[in-house]
């Protein structure tokens, strides 16, 4: 339980809860409210040998794949869609044995969850039996139910060491409001060890209980404002994808392991001290009122997906 | 019919984005996932047409019946989910699925095997992973606990290699199985397993339509206008029954297309369909 009156903190200390080797959930799914400017700090403070747990994501996963500080993913699906396909830098480590593959399935990994957030050590489920999920997790045991009978497929409680989110605002006691689909934040924070999170902005907590709270300030460990922390995925309502950057992100990553670094790693990451001169970077202050555009019509939303 | 664009014929996606929407039952609950353009636009056609009562829940943001503004290449976006009634969690979707509420999923597979076993985790084998592919997000769940399941792809041809070698996509052997069709790779049955769902009872590809025989085993069904047994089997990794009364498929009418493209303006769907695919038209007929 984490009760301190006043959790706010830079980036750089935020991210200092993370240790090498920890098995990190990581918020957000696809192309939305991924916890980016977060990972380029894990990047730059070189936490490494991480095993990653989650459902659908992308860059996000890529991206620290690309960097070499993943030792297991166990996903259950890094891409790009169809806006560009498979995974590179995730790919590539994969296959270089590199990452380590344990991809799982989301109500496996939803099951997983609830079993930490109830204090029990397994759940079960009826799904997964008969296929080769079975083998590629010989943790996952076989049990015949008492009551009816029935075969069902027991997994064990999931506990990150520490989830990564992105919110929309927190007031300074650690309360966090979300807007839009929380994928499996909720459930990530709740089953964690440690809870740490970026947000747009941090209000009081008038203003921030009248929007709602999404996650109670207990679960949450630390809280840093990182205002556009979750470019280039979106942030709705505040900004949309960064289709653009993300196309960019894609050739580098696509051209080769050392032209990823060069081009995208060092310029985007390591050049950047941390997320104002990563903002400069993609184009500053312009580039960012084009994404804050798409409520303005149809067109000029459609026309960022171009 | 007012045909204002003067639609003479429609397009290979079109005909499949329909004849996915045929399988969709009117008063179901059904979930189209992410990464799913064509199945996307399947479920809001059904719901435009045949099916005004389908609960339509939208893959990544778990809305329920939005109205997309326009379909976008990621799933997960605002405009996916504009106006949506109400909204699910990812735990709350899953839950419906294990609880038997789920009527219908569509999974896809770059590997398909005869019973409708489906391969999105990886090519090569435990010690040596040749291709790691995306994988199957919630697939292998709702595989098990979906009612009923929809197979898609718009990959069945299958380009020879300098070689003339076939990489298949409808294989003999899925080197893993991702989401379970109507046997086990040892050779289960399917109706000996404790599952919920039925498992998969048809799948549409870029050359024809299936469903599954009393064996459970892929069955064509319908051909398009401009294929035909003999070249569906060319392009088939396992000989496979033709239904007794095998058909040219329906193509989709007038009205139809017009829904799909204006739902669809930047042709989003198509980025499902290899570059000579996306050419193929149909003339409709009495057009």
């Amino acid at each position: 339980m984490y009760t301190q009156a006043d959790k706010r903190c830079a980036l750089g200390d935020l991210i200092s809860h993370v240790q090498r080797g920890d098995c990190v959930a990581i918020g957000g799914g696809l192309s939305w409210r991924e916890p980016m400017a977060a990972l380029r700090e894990l990047i730059r403070q070189n936490i490494k040998a991480l095993k990653l747990v989650g459902s659908a994501h992308g860059i996000d996963i890529d991206l620290l794949c690309g960097a070499g500080v993943v030792a297991v993913s166990a996903e259950s699906y890094v891409g790009f869609e169809q806006d560009f396909g498979m995974a590179i830098n995730y790919r590539r480590a994969c296959e270089a044995g590199v990452v380590k593959v344990e991809d799982n399935c989301c109500y496996t990994l939803v099951q997983q969850l609830r079993a930490a957030i109830s204090g029990l050590p397994f759940m079960p489920i009826r799904s997964v039996q008969g296929t080769d999920f079975m083998q590629l997790h010989p943790e996952f045991k076989i049990m015949v139910c008492p009551f009816t009978g029935e075969q069902l497929v027991l997994v064990p409680a999931l506990k990150p060491d520490v989830a990564i989110l992105h919110a929309h605002y927190a007031d300074q006691h650690g309360n966090l409001h979300i807007e839009g689909p929380p994928v499996a934040d909720i459930l990530f924070a709740k089953a964690s060890e440690k809870v740490i999170v970026t947000v747009e902005e941090i209000i009081s907590h008038e203003v921030l209980a009248k929007k709602g709270v999404t996650i109670p300030y207990f679960y949450v460990t630390a809280i840093s404002e990182v205002p556009y922390g979750a470019h280039p995925t979106s942030c709705y309502p505040r900004y949309a994808y960064d289709r653009e950057h993300t196309a960019y992100y894609y050739q580098t990553a696509k051209h080769s392991a050392n032209g990823f670094r060069e081009d995208y790693l060092n310029p985007f990451v390591y050049d950047c001290k941390d997320n104002d001169a990563y903002i400069e970077a993609i184009g500053g202050k312009a580039r960012l009122a084009s994404l804050e555009q798409w409520s303005a019509g149809m067109e000029q939303w459609m026309k960022l997906y171009e | 019919m007012n045909n204002k664009n003067n639609i003479q014929t429609c397009t290979l996606g079109e005909l499949m984005i329909y004849q996915i929407a045929l399988s969709i039952e009117d008063g179901i609950l059904a979930f189209h996932g992410f990464g799913s353009p064509l199945v996307q636009l399947a479920l809001h056609l059904a719901k435009h047409t045949h099916a005004p009562r389908l609960i339509l829940v939208a893959g990544a943001t778990y809305g329920v019946n939005p109205t997309p503004a326009f379909l976008t290449p990621t799933s997960n976006d605002f405009a996916m989910n504009r106006g949506a009634e109400c909204h699910l969690n990812i735990e709350e979707l899953f839950d419906l699925a294990a609880s038997g509420r789920l009527g219908r999923m569509f999974l896809s597979g770059l590997q398909i095997d005869r019973w409708g076993n489906l391969n999105v985790t990886r090519l090569g084998n435990d010690a040596r992973v040749t291709l790691k592919l995306p994988g199957g997000g919630g697939g292998c769940n709702l595989s098990c606990d979906a009612a009923h399941v929809t197979i898609w792809t718009a990959a069945h041809r299958v380009v020879p290699n300098d070689q003339g070698r076939r990489r298949y996509r409808l294989v003999e052997h899925c080197d893993f199985v991702t989401s379970i069709g109507h046997r086990t790779s040892e050779g289960i049955h399917r109706s000996s397993l404790p599952l919920r769902g039925q498992g998969p009872d048809c799948m549409i590809t870029d050359l024809g339509v299936f469903d599954f025989n009393g064996d459970g085993h892929l069955q064509l069904k319908a051909v398009y206008p401009d294929t035909s047994v003999e070249l569906v089997a060319e392009n088939t990794g396992f000989d496979f029954p033709v239904t007794e009364n095998l058909t040219t498929a329906d193509l989709p009418d007038v009205a139809l297309i017009e829904f799909i493209r204006n739902l669809d303006p930047m042709k989003i769907h198509q980025r499902e369909l290899g570059p000579t695919d996306r050419e193929r038209t149909f003339q409709l007929n009495g057009a």
